[in-house]
């Protein structure tokens, strides 16, 4: 018994950080209807940010949060107004970004092994090794200050898109291009920035992964079926839905890990996602079966 | 009687429409060129009684190998519009299953290829059943999720030896000719492949598959089985992808995931139709040779695997921006295209 409600420990402080990891995905994919291949590529160029950091100044992986984020919100402000902005008139646009953003995952994945190599890398801050017990089960420290951070990140993001004028654009070109655009708002300037806090909120959960995972930068592919799969069952463009598929998935997968082995856990959402695309094509809050 | 009179005159004047416009397309084509080529690959190891030419060999057998997969991946990709990131998982399948029965009973596998290619075909269709049923970006994340299923299945199951693989017998030629069964066969397949896409373009179902990648629910109200034209494309195009990858894993002596589960291969087969020209069939033959070159100089110059993925990234990015229709389809686009390339 108590194994099991460690499993549950374990598997719902993991789902804290494969939420933030989709939540950018989720932004961008809701605003721009661009299905974001190269996020995971992004949030290990994150990883590398904090890696470098704490490597080179020995600072701390959530004390560089915010620099992580800026300068990954930076890239995502040239990525748009290079690659994207120019794509919003190509008449297969979505199917067209999916192709482009692979291809971006490649150049990022082909940039970071050649600039790092390829060796396994991890950030090891003191609490990365730590734990809380609770009774018999213990909390790993790391992952649950990364799903701590992670939770209040996604909380604030929630905030704003709920109560700022601007997150109301956001919100409005989220539901209706057009009709945002006929009331006078800026479609573009919300894309750019809805795309400059998505590339953002992976720099954010590069550096949560940093002390998390091992990362090198092939591991992307891995994450990319992952975090696909919480984006769809969550409903594309949902962010509160991903944020709940990541929990589910990330506790079954912990559950399957244990019962099968850890080979099955990943398993897990690469089969969750085809169930999903077979049974539920638009999620669990989806509302667009016609783009799935 | 009357009516009946009046409408096999309109037939009539349509054929005769129909085969003057048909007149025009051959004085715009050029089919001798194919077929040289083709002529040239074939007395091409007649050099190795002078020199040896197995890089060069090596080389031309490579290429061929991705015209039949790249021509393969047209069908669904080019014709029908379902762009699939997933196909080297019908590598792995047709090398697999060829390669198991090499490694079990000694048929070889250049024998074994049409089945295996069937056998792939056959998986194509099951799957096909389940993933088109999205389409646009949903399908092709399927896809991706497909590779990683099937690298884990393939690296836990043991009979067929895990991650670290089965390795194949080399045959005994001496090593001046022991090129050249897989030569040969790649050779014969691609031209198998390109002469196929050919027929399928100007056949009913090609037709049917064009519609489908312009407006699915048009061609469904127009009266096309979009299901079943769309999932017998996928059949259609894993078979080919199946039946290279049977004949390439008795080349390189062993089957392992990592060698054909690799998503650079299955980038490298729609990276080669969007440059060639998707939905052509000159275009997959065009984006093969440019792709393998432009691979060789690669690593021939720079060696490092990461810059090439860098340089693979780059060159995709920069296609599907600046040149969407590809070779084929930009020059047909502004009626430049030669007629030697001319192959629709």
């Amino acid at each position: 018994m108590a194994e099991l409600i460690q499993i549950l420990v374990l598997g719902l402080a993991l789902g804290g950080v494969y939420a933030l990891m989709g939540a950018g995905l989720s932004l961008v994919f809701g605003v721009m209807r661009i299905v974001n291949l190269a996020h995971p590529s992004l949030i290990m160029a994150g990883a590398y940010v904090a890696y470098w950091a704490f490597r080179l100044l020995g600072a701390d992986p959530l004390a560089t949060l915010p620099a992580a984020a800026a300068i990954l919100a930076a890239t995502g402000v040239i990525l748009y107004r290079l690659v994207f902005e120019r794509e919003a008139r190509s008449a297969k646009y979505s199917e067209m970004t999916v192709l482009l953003t692979f291809a971006l995952a490649m150049v990022v994945e082909g940039g970071l092994g050649g600039a790092f190599t390829n060796t396994q890398r991890v950030t090891s801050p003191d609490y990365a090794t730590d734990a809380f017990f609770i009774g018999s089960v213990f909390i790993p420290k790391g992952q649950l200050y990364a799903g701590l951070v992670s939770l209040a990140l996604i909380g604030s993001l929630a905030l704003f898109l709920k109560f700022s004028r601007f997150g109301y654009a956001i919100r409005a070109t989220t539901q209706n291009r057009e009709a945002a655009e006929l009331l006078g708002v800026n479609v573009n300037f919300v894309g750019l920035v809805s795309f400059a806090i998505g590339v953002g909120l992976a720099g954010a959960a590069g550096s949560l992964v940093s002390f998390v995972f091992s990362f090198f930068p092939a591991k992307h592919w891995e994450w990319i079926a992952v975090l696909m799969s919480l984006v769809v069952l969550g409903g594309m463009g949902s962010i509160l839905g991903t944020v709940l598929a990541a929990f589910i998935l990330s506790t079954v997968a912990a559950y399957v890990g244990f019962f099968f082995g850890a080979t099955w856990s990943t398993l897990t959402f690469f089969v969750a996602l085809f169930v999903v695309l077979l049974v539920r094509p638009q999620g669990i809050f989806g509302e667009k079966p016609e783009l799935a | 009687m009357m009516s009946v009179q009046n409408t096999s005159d309109i037939l009539q004047q349509r054929r005769a429409y129909n085969e003057s416009l048909a007149a025009a397309a051959d004085t715009v084509r050029a089919p001798w060129f194919p077929l040289t080529v083709l002529a040239v690959l074939l007395a091409f190891p007649a050099l190795q009684f002078v020199g040896n030419y197995n890089y060069v060999l090596h080389l031309l057998l490579y290429t061929a190998c991705y015209v039949v997969m790249a021509s393969g991946w047209n069908i669904l990709g080019g014709f029908a519009g379902y762009i699939s990131l997933g196909h080297n998982v019908f590598f792995a399948v047709g090398g697999y299953f060829a390669g198991m029965i090499f490694a079990r009973y000694g048929i070889s596998t250049i024998a074994l290829a049409p089945l295996a290619g069937l056998a792939a075909g056959a998986l194509g269709y099951l799957i096909g059943l389940i993933t088109l049923r999205v389409r646009g970006p949903s399908f092709i994340i399927s896809s991706l999720a497909l590779v990683m299923i099937f690298r884990i299945l393939f690296e836990n199951w043991d009979f067929v030896g895990g991650a670290a693989g089965v390795s194949l017998k080399a045959n005994d030629l001496p090593v001046q000719w022991a090129k050249l069964p897989y030569y040969y066969a790649f050779v014969v397949m691609a031209a198998f492949a390109v002469w196929a896409s050919y027929r399928i373009r100007h056949s009913k179902f090609g037709l049917g598959l064009r519609a489908i990648s312009k407006d699915e629910i048009k061609s469904e109200s127009a009266g096309i089985d979009t299901r079943f034209y769309k999932v017998l494309a996928f059949a259609i195009s894993a078979f080919f992808v199946g039946m290279a990858g049977a004949v390439w894993g008795e080349y390189l002596t062993y089957i392992r995931p990592n060698i054909f589960l690799v998503i650079l291969i299955s980038v490298n087969m729609v990276l080669m139709c969007i440059l060639g020209g998707k939905g052509t069939i000159a275009g997959p033959v065009i984006g093969a040779i440019l792709i393998v070159a432009f691979n060789e100089f690669f690593v021939a110059t720079l060696g490092a695997s990461e810059i090439n993925i860098l340089a693979t990234g780059l060159i995709m990015m920069l296609a599907l921006m600046f040149f969407p229709l590809g070779i084929v389809g930009t020059l047909a686009k502004h009626r430049k295209l030669p007629r030697v390339l001319n192959w629709d």
